[in-house]
């Protein structure tokens, strides 16, 4: 069991999170469609002046449009989701623990953190799960659409974060929860593609591909069909 | 409109509808990460005292995605239900936000649709009249 689970089952876990991943994008692009450039048809009457280049005086000042957006509406949960998702992408890759490993296995290795910071990021994401918990179980407008699922993919989420401190902090049975922590990293990147996870392409998609008036970059390409 | 009433659902209609959009549909409520965050950007949701009831993702998984999870199969009171939400809950603005990017304002109109053709739709006759 144990043999299976830190041999086959991560490249299972790691081919299952890249493939399905891609899968997912591709569905995306068979679901949208390029934006179209807009054009004005007049059939009678003179043609249509040339567009004024120069930008419009924005009506809001951006103080005010900060205040309307997402991030001024709901500033908690903007600081705390934004740090949380950051954290948990990241901390795994340069942790100490972790590239020792990819040291000993491949003799190459991402530069690592101090203990004391992959130690502290990790119980911020714990800390983040915790907020999400509470949130879910506190506010009425996410309790209403909470359902089991929801709960267990949070634990999905952040289990690999709570067993990886355990590990670390020499918590209980190390070796029981050594074998749990790769097992929930494996079942986390696993779980990816297919469940509410799949937000992790989405956002992506949403923020940079999808035309909309949030879009940041090049203003988006896409739009669904 | 009673006959209508009384006639039985087409589910075969309904699931074939779904059928059709069953990709996009299937998207949309794996993306959504139950956030609530798009409960703001509703204007519905804020001149109703903030009732859930009222939030986009609340509205699309409880039309829609009721409809997707039984498969079409619902009778007319359910129909008659899924109409509350996506007439009277939602008068498809379009200016839900969702950072996900799912296309609410689609969903809660093919679920006006699905509706639409078992003959379940607002009638201006509905309305209270004002006194």
């Amino acid at each position: 069991m144990y043999d299976f689970i830190r041999g086959p089952l991560v490249w299972v876990a790691f081919l299952v999170f890249i493939f399905g991943t891609a899968y997912q994008i591709y569905r995306f692009y068979r679901l949208s469609r390029p934006k179209e450039p807009f054009r004005l048809r007049i059939p009678f009457g003179k043609p249509p002046k040339e567009p004024d280049e120069t930008p419009a005086e924005p009506v809001l000042t951006w103080w005010q449009q900060v205040r309307l957006s997402v991030v001024g509406v709901n500033p908690i949960m903007t600081a705390v989701t934004t740090i949380f998702h950051l954290f948990l992408v990241l901390t795994p890759f340069f942790v100490l623990g972790h590239n020792v490993l990819l040291d000993v296995a491949w003799h190459a290795s991402l530069p690592s953190l101090p203990e004391v910071l992959g130690d502290g990021f990790t119980v911020v994401v714990i800390a983040g799960g915790i907020f999400f918990l509470l949130r879910r179980i506190f506010l009425d407008r996410v309790r209403a659409i909470s359902t089991p699922y929801d709960y267990l993919v949070l634990l999905i989420a952040t289990a690999p974060f709570v067993t990886g401190f355990l590990a670390y902090h020499q918590l209980f049975d190390y070796d029981t929860v050594i074998v749990l922590h790769m097992l929930a990293g494996e079942i986390m990147l696993m779980a990816i593609p297919f469940t509410k996870l799949v937000h992790m392409p989405y956002f992506f998609i949403n923020r940079f591909v999808l035309v909309h008036e949030n879009t940041l970059g090049a203003g988006g390409s896409r739009i669904w069909r | 409109m009673s006959a209508n009433e009384q006639a039985p659902v087409d589910q075969n209609e309904i699931r074939r509808m779904l059928d059709q959009h069953k990709d996009k549909m299937k998207t949309a409520l794996r993306v959504c990460a139950h956030c609530s965050l798009c409960a703001d950007s509703c204007f519905l949701y804020h001149v109703n005292d903030k009732d859930p009831r009222y939030m986009p993702s609340h509205k699309f998984i409880n039309s829609i995605g009721r409809l997707y999870k039984k498969k079409g199969a619902v009778d007319r009171a359910g129909l008659e239900e899924i109409k509350e939400i996506v007439w009277r809950r939602c008068v498809l603005c379009t200016r839900c936000y969702c950072p996900l990017g799912i296309d609410i304002p689609e969903m809660i109109a093919l679920a006006r649709d699905i509706c639409r053709s078992q003959e379940v739709y607002f009638q201006w006759s509905e309305l209270e009249q004002p006194a």
